[in-house]
């Protein structure tokens, strides 16, 4: 086509550029929009204030305290699923797998709860043990679910995913179980549960920061190990890949990102399957563009799901999680739908 | 040469399981080594040892001269360079990324593909004929441009090593004979290749030794006729066969003639079949299959139906190639003739040579059968031929159409009982 060395680079370049310019615009209006409109004008006054240390006029706490700490944790959870439902849609070699229908963030969600009510006293200790409590019980859901689906041999695609469905009901039972058990803390929970990003402040955002950095930095060097496992595990192994221990990399990073999210949102469903999936259709398989496509993809995502989860209904408030669900159900079906198509 | 791969008593398997025990291989640069033997043997458990995807559970298997052991897989697949049997491509990379990505093991962590990546992996392209296909999604690909792709993608490795596990089992005969051409030149050009073969004619024709792996062993690699003989075939591969050599190429050439399994047991009858220059190959063949007991008359050696009749284990007279049917065969068949129920004289051109075979009928001609009749332009004795043919015919001898299954009517009054 071309006879430049390298007519991806630019491309890309150019596409990462245009959603971060999308994110911008879909954070601006997460901000503005609400109960009392406020224009982009003063948004960014605003904010310019803040970081400059000057005094604040009246306004400014709904916009810097409130607004801005949730759109910007919205932005991070969405950038957290999508880049993990990436990671495991290659893993996996399909693009059906997502954290919320391998069990994971269930078993993350176990995790974060079991972490909560032993904490209950001392919130300050959450900070720490909750996301921990999340990101163990994500890693011991994905290893049992993989385990379980590959028990007659060879991983299968089908076996992956109702193992994942079945694992995510009985850790869902086992969540309600202990909240039954520590009922005092049991509204909160439920609510958390549900998904959404209500309790969002600033402390919750330099928490998940450095886990979504964490998790996402070994994946984005290893774009061409990613790309390599899409022609298989015994082909990659050829080419070069030490696969079980790319493997076992590529998951545990995975469980950090969805442990971030979970621990700040609760379970929030499809936002991984659907923003891959979509840059994918646009954008071809690469990963050196598909990864970061799909975390600031994500994170547009998840920004206007919220953004629509607090307008909608205003003044009620819907979890987030139910429009991600709501979105993401039917499109998880047409994808069935359309894959079965095919063969 | 220098040994590029060698198995030291490896025994290769999965966890479990031992599929080859001890195998003992070294291929040199410069080589094309075929590994042949049935179904489930093991060949491709060899070959998947080398990348780590069966397991070494004892011996050792080393690239020039280095375990494998002491090997990163990036290391490792920067020597050897693997075509898979089957390639799956279920995303869309275009097939010129697919080639690129062969490049991984030369690549540091943060390194781009260079030029020198991109115009390698275009002159692989061009040597494997898929170019023109460069910007093609791989997805929408055939399995024979795919494995041509692969091929590409491993030269992509720069390989000393290319393993090929029936990588043109896919391809039609000019692209199984494009990519085998090149696997040839590559090796001329220093390249080590180990390659599985399920046809037996292409690994005698491309390999400089051949291997047969088979109950569990790999046996030792040698010429290719010193292993492709009747014998290993029957033992190995449970099939008779006639090993000549391929008319154009000179290399061995195997013509499976039945299998061990279908030689039946019950005995119809015994019929004696009179042929020569391939007219009764496929007569006695039907024959046998057929549960009938036969038996061959004076045939030369080098001829194919004596070929097949050694493949099919018949009572025959084997003349010298080129030799006469003289008195002491004449008289050899005629004592085959008096036993059989019957005797079928196949559609054989008669001259001086091997009168004797007709010659030799004289006493049983009410049970002879002329396949095809007997007519003047099968005589090249000068009339000899045709004057016994008659003198047969008129002491009882039958004629009926050429075709097999007109023969095997004309054999049941002879030999229903």
């Amino acid at each position: 086509m071309t006879a430049a060395p390298h007519p991806g680079r630019t491309r890309r370049t150019v596409v990462l550029a245009a959603l971060l310019a999308l994110l911008a615009v879909a954070m601006l209006a997460g901000v503005g929009l609400g109960a009392v409109p406020v224009g982009p004008a003063d948004i960014v006054r605003a904010i310019g204030r803040a970081l400059a240390g000057e005094a604040r006029v009246p306004g400014d706490a709904v916009i810097v305290d409130i607004r801005l700490p949730r759109v910007v944790l919205a932005a991070l959870v969405g950038a957290c699923l999508a880049s993990a439902g990436v990671l495991y849609q290659a893993l996996f070699r399909n693009p059906l797998a997502d954290p919320y229908i391998l069990g994971m963030s269930a078993g993350a969600g176990l995790g974060a709860v079991i972490a909560l009510t032993l904490t209950a006293s001392a919130t300050a200790l959450r900070f720490g043990v909750v996301p921990a409590g999340a990101f163990l019980g994500a890693v011991l859901t994905i290893v049992f679910v993989v385990r379980l689906a590959s028990l007659r041999g060879a991983l299968d695609v089908t076996s992956l995913l109702l193992a994942g469905v079945a694992i995510s009901y009985v850790l869902s039972a086992m969540t309600s179980f202990v909240m039954v058990f520590f009922r005092e803390s049991m509204t909160s929970v439920v609510f958390w549960m549900m998904g959404g990003l209500t309790a969002a402040s600033w402390p919750y955002v330099w928490m998940v920061t450095p886990m979504l950095l964490a998790g996402i930095a070994v994946p984005l060097l290893s774009t061409r190990e990613l790309n390599l496992m899409l022609l298989g595990e015994d082909r990659a192994a050829e080419l070069g890949v030490d696969v079980e221990r790319f493997k076992r990399v590529i998951l545990a990073a995975g469980a950090v990102l969805v442990a971030a999210a979970v621990a700040v949102s609760g379970l929030i469903g499809f936002v991984g399957l659907m923003t891959p999936h979509m840059v994918r259709l646009a954008l071809g398989p690469d990963h050196r563009v598909l990864l970061p496509a799909s975390a600031l993809g994500g994170a547009v995502v998840m920004v206007l799901a919220d953004l629509v989860a607090r307008t909608v209904l205003a003044p009620v408030e819907i979890p987030v999680g139910i429009v991600t669900a709501l979105v993401g159900g039917p499109f998880f079906v047409w994808l069935l739908v359309r894959r079965n198509g095919h063969r | 040469m220098s040994v590029r791969l060698a198995y030291e008593a490896a025994t290769v398997g999965y966890p479990g399981v031992e599929v080859v025990s001890s195998a003992r291989l070294r291929v040199a640069a410069g080589e094309v080594v075929g590994l042949i033997g049935p179904n489930g043997a093991g060949k491709s458990t060899l070959l998947r040892a080398v990348t780590g995807s069966a397991r070494i559970s004892d011996g050792e298997v080393t690239l020039s001269g280095r375990s494998l052991a002491g090997l990163t897989p990036r290391e490792r697949a920067r020597r050897v360079g693997v075509v898979p049997q089957q390639v799956s491509a279920t995303f869309s990379f275009t097939a010129r990324e697919f080639v690129l990505m062969g490049r991984h093991p030369h690549l540091g962590r943060l390194q781009q593909l260079s030029a020198a990546d991109t115009s390698l992996a275009e002159e692989v392209m061009a040597r494997t004929d898929t170019l023109r296909l460069a910007e093609e999604p791989v997805d929408t690909l055939s399995g024979g441009d795919l494995q041509r792709l692969a091929l590409a993608q491993a030269l992509a490795q720069e390989p000393e090593v290319l393993l090929l596990d029936e990588a043109t089992s896919h391809l039609d005969l000019n692209h199984r004979m494009q990519v085998l051409d090149l696997v040839r030149e590559l090796a001329d050009a220093g390249m080590a290749v180990l390659a599985v073969f399920h046809d037996l004619d292409l690994a005698a024709r491309y390999s400089d030794r051949l291997a047969v792996v088979a109950g569990g062993a790999l046996g030792e690699a040698a010429p290719p006729p010193a292993v492709l003989t009747a014998g290993m075939l029957s033992e190995v591969f449970r099939v008779r066969a006639v090993v000549g050599a391929d008319p154009v190429t000179g290399a061995v050439s195997v013509t499976p003639v039945l299998r061990e399994e279908a030689v039946p047991a019950a005995g119809l009858g015994s019929v004696l079949v009179i042929g020569g220059s391939g007219t009764a190959a496929a007569l006695m063949r039907r024959l046998h299959l057929a549960g009938y007991a036969v038996s061959a008359g004076a045939l030369n050696r080098g001829d194919v139906d004596q070929a097949v009749a050694a493949a099919l284990g018949l009572e025959h007279v084997a003349l010298p190639a080129f030799g006469e049917v003289d008195p002491r065969a004449e008289a050899a068949v005629a004592r085959m003739a008096a036993t059989a129920d019957a005797v079928v004289v196949a559609d054989v051109p008669f001259g001086r040579a091997n009168l004797g075979n007709l010659r030799a009928l004289a006493e049983v001609a009410p049970r002879v059968v002329f396949a095809d009749g007997f007519r003047g332009e099968r005589d090249f004795s000068g009339g000899e031929a045709a004057r016994l043919a008659e003198g047969l015919a008129a002491a009882g001898a039958l004629s009926v159409p050429g075709d097999i299954d007109s023969v095997l009517a004309a054999l049941e009054r002879f030999t229903a009982r």
